[in-house]
Order: C-alpha cells, then sequence, then structure tokens
C-alpha cells in the first residue's frame, strides 16, 4: 500500500518533464514567471511549454497539444482560461501523469460547477491525475520546482497539504523566515480529484516527511480523513489548522444532541481520537509546526514539568499562570537545585527558584557563561520536562557586548547536549520593535534556527507549541499496547 | 420483534423515529440495560398484564404523534402498584394532548433505582458519520453544554477520555458527599452504543440521531431510563447514499 502511493506521487513531486500551459511568446504571463522560477529553483529535467501556435517560448521549443511533447509528462502547469482546460486534457492521450490546474472558475462558483464536471470528465479521459483547480501550485524542493518566489532550496521534513493557495504561499514565507524546512506543500484547491486524504497517505508513507501540516476548509470525505489518521496511530506528528470553525448546532436537530454538535466539535474529537494537533490561527500552525520539527517527542514522559530561564520577572509570572491554563506546571525547585543554586552565589535579585529569574546584570557575567552554571544545576536536579530560556533583548541593549547572547545560547546548547532526550529545549527572542533591535533579533534567530533550535517571539506562542508537543506526547502514551 | 426489525416496520409505516418501546428493544439487543416493562393497551387490561413488573412504576404513553411525552402529561412516575397504573393509563388517556393522538399503548416500566442521570448520545455527521456523545444530565447537558464527542468507533480509552473531558466529571466520583456512580457501566454503555460493532455503527446507514436521556447510572449500573431514534430521511442505501 505505502510502496505504492509512494509510486504513484513521485512524478508529482520530483518530475522529471513538466509541461507548462499558458506561457505567453511574449512573455509576463504567469506560466512565463514559473518557467523562470524552476529554472532558478534549478530544474535540471525538461521544460516543455504547450501553445497552440508559437515555435518557442522562453527559449524553449513550444508543442501544440499535452499529447505532442518528446516524452510523458509528469507534471503538468496549466493556467489558461477555465473553458479551454478540459479540450486540452482530452488531448494528453494518457501521455501525463498529473495536471495542476491553476486556473478558477470552477467548483467555487455556482456557475462553475458544470465545468469542474467537466474538468474531471476530461482528466480522466486524458489519462491523468489532477490537482485543483482553483490553486497556485506545488513546492517541491526535491524535485527542485516551485511556484512561489522565495523557497528554501534545501529539503527539509515539513509535509504541506493546503486547501488555499495564498495561505499556502504564507506557510512558505512566513516558515521559511522561522526556520520551518519542508519536504513538500501543495496546494489543492477545489480538490476536484486528488484531494487531502491521498496526500496525507503520501506524506506518512514519504521517508523524508517527519511531520505533517494540513490546512483544511472543507473535508469532503471526514470519515477518510480520519480512518487514515487513526491508523497511523501518531507514528508521525499530524497539525491541522482548520478554516470554519463554527460553534452552530445542527439546522434542525430533533435531539439534544443533535444541537449540541457544532462542527468544532468533530474537530477536537478527532485531535483526540488521533493525536493530531489542531491549531487556531496560521502563527500557531507554523508554532507547532517548528516545534515538532525541532523536537523528537518523548512521549515516555510526556512534557508537563517547564523550567522559565531568562531576564524579565513579570514576563515570567506571565507566562507561568498562562502555562498552567495550557496544562504545563511551572512549579518551584525543590531543596537540592534551591541549594545548588544558591551555592553559585548570584547578584542579588536573581530568583533562583523556577522561573528562574536573571536579570542581565547577572546573565552578563563571565560574558554570559553563567548560564552554564545555572542549567547544569538545574538539568542535574531539577528534572525539567522543558527548559524555555527567554532573553528579552531590549533590556540588553547598549549594555552588553553582542557575544554575550551568543554566549548564553551556545552554553544552553552544551548543557542540553549532557543530558539528551531530558527536555525540550526552546529559545524566546523578546524585542519591542525597534528596528536595530529587530535586526539583531532575526540574526540570532537564524543562528539558533541553524541549530536547529525552535525560536518564538513570545512565552505564550512556545507555550501553545510546547502543550501541542506534550498532548502528542500524551498522546502516543495512552495509546500503548493496552488498547488494542 | 427484534431491533432491525423495528426499525424497518417503522420506515414500512413511513415513520420518522422509532417509538420509545421500540428504541428500547433496539438498544436491548446491543446489551444495553433498560427497564423491564410491559406495553398495555388500556387502563383495563393494566392490573393482568403487569402481574411480572415489580413496583414503583413509570407510565408513558406511546405515540408516534407525541414527540414530547412530558409536556403533554404523558409520563407518570412513582405509580406505586399495579391499580394506580390503570388508574393513570385512564386518566392518561382522557388528556387532550393524548386524545388527539394516534396511541399505540401505555409503556409500563419498573422505575430505576436513584443515581446520576447521563446522557449518551449518537448522530451521524454528514463528513464523519456517526459520532458518539456523553454528558451529565440536566443543566450540564442543557444549560452548559458540558458534552464530549467522538468519532465512532471508539475504543475503551476513547470512553474513558470522553468522560475525563467533561467539566462535571467530579460529580461521577461522588462529590457533594453523593456516592460515587460506576464509571464502567457508563463506559460499557458507551461501548455498546459507540465501539467496534455497536449500535451507530451497525445501524449507521438508519440512525439520523440518537439520545438516551437520562441513563441512570449508580453505584453499580445504568439503566436507559428513556430513547429516543430519529431515522434518516430519506432511507439510504448501503453505500450511505440517499
Amino acid at each position: 500500500m505505502s510502496d505504492s502511493v509512494l509510486e504513484q506521487f513521485r512524478p508529482l513531486f520530483e518530475p522529471k518533464t513538466v509541461a507548462v500551459v499558458g506561457a505567453s511568446a511574449k512573455g509576463g504571463a504567469l506560466p512565463n514567471v514559473f518557467i523562470r522560477r524552476i529554472r532558478e529553483f534549478g530544474f535540471e529535467g525538461e521544460i516543455y511549454p504547450i501553445h497552440p501556435s508559437a515555435p518557442e517560448i522562453d527559449g524553449l521549443p513550444a508543442y501544440r497539444s499535452l499529447g505532442e511533447t518528446p516524452k510523458p509528462v509528469d507534471y503538468a502547469y496549466i493556467a489558461i482560461a477555465a473553458a479551454q482546460v478540459p479540450p486540452l486534457l482530452r488531448e494528453a492521450r494518457g501521455r501525463v501523469r498529473f495536471a495542476q490546474v491553476i486556473s478558477s472558475g470552477f467548483g467555487e462558483v455556482d456557475e462553475g460547477r458544470e465545468l469542474q464536471e467537466a474538468l474531471v470528465a476530461a482528466a480522466r479521459a486524458g489519462g491523468m491525475r489532477l490537482i485543483g483547480p482553483n490553486c497556485l501550485g506545488i513546492y517541491t524542493p526535491r524535485g527542485r520546482v516551485t511556484f512561489t518566489e522565495i523557497g528554501p532550496r534545501e529539503v527539509g521534513q515539513v509535509g504541506i497539504i493546503s486547501q488555499s493557495g495564498g495561505l499556502g504561499t504564507d506557510i512558505i514565507r512566513r516558515g521559511f523566515s522561522r526556520g520551518l524546512k519542508f519536504s513538500g506543500l501543495i496546494t489543492v484547491g477545489n480538490c476536484a480529484d486528488v484531494g487531502p486524504n491521498e496526500l496525507l497517505e503520501y506524506y506518512l508513507a514519504d521517508e523524508q516527511t517527519r511531520v505533517i501540516g494540513l490546512y483544511i476548509e472543507t473535508a469532503k470525505d471526514g470519515r477518510r480523513l480520519f480512518e487514515i489518521l487513526r491508523d497511523a496511530r501518531a507514528a508521525k506528528p499530524v497539525v491541522i489548522l482548520k478554516g470554519g470553525r463554527t460553534q452552530r448546532g445542527r439546522m434542525a436537530a430533533a435531539s439534544h444532541t443533535g444541537s449540541l454538535a457544532g462542527d468544532d466539535r468533530v474537530w477536537v474529537a478527532l485531535s483526540r481520537q488521533t493525536g493530531c494537533a489542531m491549531a487556531d490561527t496560521l502563527d500557531q500552525f507554523i508554532d507547532i509546526l517548528l516545534a515538532f520539527q525541532a523536537l523528537a517527542p518523548q512521549p515516555r514522559h510526556p512534557t508537563r514539568r517547564v523550567v522559565l530561564f531568562g531576564n524579565g520577572g513579570g514576563a515570567s509570572v506571565l507566562a507561568t499562570d498562562f502555562y498552567a491554563r495550557l496544562g504545563l506546571d511551572v512549579i518551584p525547585f525543590g531543596a537540592e537545585t534551591v541549594g545548588a543554586l544558591g551555592a553559585l552565589k548570584l547578584p542579588p535579585g536573581t530568583s533562583i527558584t523556577n522561573p528562574v529569574d536573571t536579570p542581565v546584570g547577572t546573565l552578563q557575567q563571565d560574558d554570559g557563561r553563567v548560564a552554564e552554571k545555572i542549567l547544569e544545576a538545574i538539568y542535574a536536579s531539577g528534572r525539567p520536562e522543558a527548559l524555555v530560556m527567554h532573553l528579552n533583548l531590549s533590556a540588553f541593549a547598549g549594555r552588553t557586548k553582542s557575544e554575550v547572547i551568543d554566549n548564553l545560547v551556545q552554553v544552553a546548547l552544551r548543557v542540553q547536549s549532557h543530558y539528551p532526550g531530558q527536555a525540550h529545549f526552546v529559545l524566546v527572542l523578546r524585542s519591542d520593535g525597534e528596528p536595530q533591535l529587530e535586526e539583531r533579533k532575526r540574526e540570532f534567530r537564524a543562528k539558533a534556527v541553524a541549530l536547529g533550535i525552535p525560536v518564538y517571539d513570545e512565552m505564550a506562542n512556545a507555550g501553545h507549541a510546547l502543550a501541542a508537543l506534550a498532548s502528542h506526547e500524551r498522546f502516543v502514551h495512552s495509546r500503548q499496547p493496552r488498547d488494542r | 420483534m427484534s431491533g432491525s426489525e423495528a426499525i424497518a416496520e417503522a420506515r414500512k409505516q413511513g415513520r420518522a423515529a422509532l417509538d420509545e418501546a421500540a428504541g428500547k428493544r433496539l438498544l436491548e439487543s446491543f446489551g444495553i440495560p433498560v427497564p423491564r416493562s410491559v406495553m398495555v393497551s388500556d387502563a383495563a387490561r393494566a392490573t393482568g398484564a403487569l402481574a411480572g413488573i415489580r413496583p414503583p412504576y413509570a407510565v408513558k404513553v406511546v405515540s408516534p404523534d407525541i414527540l414530547h411525552k412530558s409536556d403533554a402529561g404523558g409520563v407518570r412516575l412513582g405509580v406505586r402498584d399495579r391499580e394506580e397504573a390503570a388508574l393513570t393509563i385512564g386518566e392518561m388517556a382522557q388528556l387532550p394532548g393524548v386524545r388527539q393522538a394516534r396511541v399505540d399503548g401505555y409503556l409500563v416500566e419498573e422505575m430505576a433505582p436513584a443515581g446520576q442521570e447521563i446522557v449518551v448520545g449518537g448522530l451521524r455527521d454528514p463528513q464523519f458519520g456517526p459520532l458518539v456523545m456523553v454528558g451529565l444530565g440536566g443543566i450540564f447537558v442543557e444549560v452548559l453544554a458540558d458534552v464530549a464527542f467522538r468519532i465512532c468507533p471508539i475504543t475503551r480509552v476513547d470512553a474513558e477520555e470522553m468522560l475525563s473531558e467533561l467539566k462535571g466529571a467530579a460529580l461521577l466520583d461522588g462529590a457533594r458527599g453523593r456516592k460515587a456512580v460506576s464509571r464502567s457501566a457508563i463506559l460499557e454503555v458507551l461501548l455498546k452504543v459507540g465501539g467496534d460493532g455497536g449500535l451507530l455503527m451497525v445501524h449507521a446507514q438508519d440512525i439520523e440521531e440518537l439520545d438516551i436521556n437520562p441513563l441512570i447510572v449508580s453505584e453499580s449500573g445504568a439503566v436507559a431510563v428513556d430513547a429516543r431514534l430519529i431515522l434518516t430521511q430519506p432511507p439510504m442505501d448501503a453505500d450511505g447514499r440517499r
């Protein structure tokens, strides 16, 4: 089964031949841009522009129809007027594996419903699988194909399926700047043929993909989605961003049960039964994906005890309260840890229980290396399951050498490596929006991201991500053998 | 008549729902405890018919035209003996809401022992198929919407988590000086309703909505005291199509 799904979708994610329909001889159309982008992205296969009359497009020989290309087409990118698409697909004569129809004007509008049916019939007659219509394309670094301007070349481990094209672009751009690296991102639009379920099965089977994210507006076959996720037994973390979750009860409910069943209830049920995480916002979606990308779930001891360490007393008190609501405990250390920290004789104003509040004056001791002793004491006896190191950059500004923050992060990583698998380490870099500070924050974030550390803007964001991770760990923990 | 036959019979008569007696037979055929009961056609036959069941009784009118039995005066609880049952049926038959309705008979049941009221429900979601629900009875369901849903079929772990998810879950463990009730009895009912091979899975094509309200749970067991079962309209074929 999984072999065949991999085989089936390989031409989509690693096409050797790409046909482009809708590029103009004069250039400037969206498909011309697509040709330029995949060349820049390093696509090494053959590109076949399809055009009714032009002999050449963007320096490439053009062909009259999808059935006339020199080699069969793995992936066709199609952006022409909606009505012209079905006849085009019919001419493929079984020589196209996947056609992604960017064009809109199909089932997403009332007057396009029939045309969408014609499109599906044409794809079937032409012998291909259809992606879309009404989408933006695919970003697949392993295949060197992309529809976006910005997209890292590096092949990552996060696989995304998005029912919205625009949101797909946002996920790549924002995710990239936050350190997400994708194994693929595909926009599926109206899902006239291939839908999220099949692609989910692909990502579950795909070895390159370790974490999966879905943006779903309508689950056409929710039952199948449930079965796939249930049978996967949370082998890979799945994060779902659901558009159109509502609290409305069923319209004509005749029972209590019916009146209580909002759409939202099903998605909560789905997440509880399959261990997938539900995100409420795009930022939360990215925050959670980032945690799963960087941190290996520890189902044997699900995350609960969190240590907060950094500068900002009030911020850590607020975070303690917020984390408690998320089911994460920031609880004071026992006597052993307090004793070990007390022996360090840190300057007055330092709080050595959990949260560990260390003002800048403390953190800059020994150019930041003081943190090594603090963290050693915490890890040795405090037994945290997650450590959130938070640095308020505003408080450092103008007071410390720039290497101090570098050193703090380096030291934290070194201590972390002495206690493998003990605690998830995340970094919160807080700032006030001042441009110079933002620039430094970006640099630190890039460095941290390169080292595989998830970085968040605020403790609340880190909290949501850790809570999702904890929930996944608890799910796997609770579904150990006795459930079957 | 078995549960499936009851569904077929209701379909044949063009009914949108199973009456209480048929609904309970269906529950019983899945091993869900229901009160011992007798259907009585009229007051004159009551004393003889009730010889096999123990008072106190609950007496309820059974009619396809009466959806809300209590509102129509069609429910009487704590009926002390057979004679009072006969009297009650006679009075009920004279109520305006009952006189105008098609009456199939009167369901006389043994009263369930006191306990915590629970609601167990089910419905068919157009995308996800059958869902099962549990909540604590009374204001917890009606005002606070303190309920948990799951997609069928559920496992025992799912069922346990459903109960833990309820904000009022502490009531099950004997809060406010009351005795703890049997969680395992609730779990059994949830699995028989929403588990693999349970009512909602087996009759997925036929059940649009289900309310077991209340399920009365004591220290030792659970009894489905009322059941309402709405059928899918129009009937669906085996693939879930209409």
